[in-house]
């Protein structure tokens, strides 16, 4: 399974424009497939990514946010957004700061569905 | 680089203060965020451990790795947890601990369960070995437990 999750993520990464890289992670916050920019640790971010969507759906639950679609973070080198993948994994996307944000949201929107058959 | 060291005390801090600083992060970010950040931190500190002691890769007998663990955190090493045991189990690692940081100071019958310690645990396996493992807390001494038992499964 770790080897089409691999290959869906490649395909995403190195077919849509702008976007720089994506993994694949865990709840629990461990990779489950990756295709990131060099220089960025695989684990570190794993753990980061789960850890800032569960603390999104915190905060969406405490202060009455509801159920979170994603998380965004805007900084001026590009995009990093969270998406839950169904109950068994988060994606997280890198795209830079050219990506159309109506755009990057349907290419992951995509990505997430053919994810969320192969883990299934 | 110089370090500050405690002249007075020492190297040793009380539970009741790690604790404070779980159960502090657990309510400001939740369980389950708090739980990710103290496995992963745990991983860290587990592979930086068994790389300070020269362990990288050094061995698969579980039953030196468990001496080198105990010693190494146990009662004559940071306290953090004793090691009392490790058993391969196939696909599966088994480490038996006890008097675990984690389940200190909880009442019998908490749903707690081990982060810092069994990601600690979890990174100096993964750096002795050289295995990719994945790890869950099963047995627990505060649900009739004699040991708090992790178990890690080796991951392709």
């Amino acid at each position: 399974m770790a080897n089409a999750l691999g290959a869906i993520l490649q395909n995403f990464v190195a077919g849509t424009a702008d976007i720089q890289g994506a993994a694949l992670v865990s709840p629990d916050g461990l990779p489950l497939a990756s295709t990131l920019p060099s220089g960025m640790d695989e684990e570190r971010t794993s753990a980061m990514s789960a850890a800032m969507l569960s603390l999104g759906e915190r905060i969406g639950k405490e202060l009455a946010r509801g159920e979170v679609d994603r998380i965004l973070v805007e900084g001026n080198n590009g995009y990093g957004i969270l998406m839950g993948c169904g109950e068994e994994a988060v994606l997280l996307v890198l795209a830079n700061q050219s990506a159309k944000q109506g755009l990057l949201m349907l290419d992951i929107k995509k990505a997430v569905s053919q994810l969320k058959a192969a883990l299934n | 680089m110089a370090t500050v060291t405690r002249a007075n005390l020492g190297d040793f801090s009380s539970i009741v203060c790690f604790k404070s600083v779980i159960t502090g992060m657990e309510d400001a970010l939740g369980e389950k965020a708090t739980a990710i950040s103290l496995i992963s931190a745990g991983r860290a500190r587990g592979k930086a451990l068994a790389k300070s002691l020269g362990l990288s890769g050094a061995s698969t007998d579980l039953a030196k790795i468990a001496a080198l663990l105990n010693e190494a955190v146990g009662q004559n090493g940071t306290r953090l947890t004793a090691v009392d045991s490790i058993t391969d189990e196939g696909s599966m690692i088994k480490v038996y601990c006890s008097e675990t940081i984690c389940s200190a100071g909880e009442e019998i019958g908490s749903p707690r369960k081990c982060t810092f310690s069994m990601g600690a645990i979890w990174g100096a396996l993964e750096e002795v070995t050289g295995l990719k493992l994945r790890g869950i807390h099963t047995e627990s001494v505060l649900r009739g437990g004699t040991h708090d038992v992790f178990e890690f499964t080796k991951v392709d």
